[in-house]
């Protein structure tokens, strides 16, 4: 049987902008994320940028309705090949940022 | 695929004359919650050539007539539409729960039902982008104004 295909996470490409969170309808999806000053040669002020410190899609919840990918400015969330999700305890089914960004593969 | 509106006093009528016009099969039926009014749709097939015609009505007081004795496949969806959205179907040959082992008080596909999760867990879109809690009280999309869940 072929694996059911994965939304997977490039955690360079997102910019924390909370859309995918707002828009999910099973609240499958939960970020955290702080904000830096960054200083760039000639600028005058610095720059405020949001680094993202954490990302999670909850896929013991999750309808796999792609709205997250559709609504991701930056197709930071993109659909990817499948792999075995299964798993023993509940909590196996979130899966987080390093486990987001590991689904992507040359597949594609 | 060509949608039939109808009135909801000629719907069984309406199911008869498409089984007379070959229309044997019954594909679905179901309802959706339109806010101001509950539409029931039902989708019927002629097994002969594949063509499907799509009725759809929206339903009065609440109830409407069980077409079981044209397609009695129609039974386990109106089981189905009866708990989910309220729907009383007259004349239904199996009014038993079909997915619900025991009732939550009020149909749970209808939108002025709240979900006792949604009302108490935190939704995760609170937060501003860089983490800051939000200045603006935010809902969920599709969440009405003065729902408990936020």
């Amino acid at each position: 049987m072929t694996p059911h295909h994965v939304i997977a996470l490039i955690p360079d490409a997102c910019t924390s902008c909370m859309l995918c969170v707002r828009e999910c309808p099973s609240w499958s999806i939960s970020l955290d994320s702080h904000t830096e000053q960054v200083s760039e040669p000639g600028a005058r002020r610095p720059r405020t940028i949001n680094v993202l410190d954490g990302f999670r899609i909850d896929y013991g919840t999750c309808m796999y309705c792609s709205i997250c990918i559709e609504v991701c400015p930056f197709d930071a969330l993109h659909w990817d090949v499948g792999i075995d999700q299964s798993a023993t305890v509940r909590a196996d089914l979130v899966h987080d940022e390093t486990r987001l960004s590991e689904h992507r593969t040359d597949q594609r | 695929m060509l949608v039939i509106a109808v009135e909801h006093m000629r719907w069984l009528d309406s199911m008869r004359e498409a089984a007379a016009d070959r229309y044997l099969c019954l594909d679905y039926l179901t309802a959706v919650d339109r806010i101001d009014r509950i539409d029931v749709i039902a989708r019927v097939l002629n097994p002969m050539n594949g063509a499907g015609v799509e009725y759809c009505t929206s339903v009065g007081d609440g109830s409407l007539s069980s077409i079981t004795s044209v397609f009695p496949a129609a039974s386990w969806h109106e089981r189905e539409t009866a708990e989910m959205f309220g729907v009383k179907f007259v004349g239904m040959v199996d009014p038993r729960a079909l997915l619900l082992r025991t009732p939550i008080g009020a149909p749970p596909l209808l939108r002025s039902t709240v979900l006792a999760t949604r009302a108490t867990a935190a939704w995760p879109g609170t937060a501003e982008p860089g983490g800051s809690p939000g200045r603006r009280r935010l809902l969920p999309p599709g969440v009405p104004e003065g729902w408990p869940a936020t």
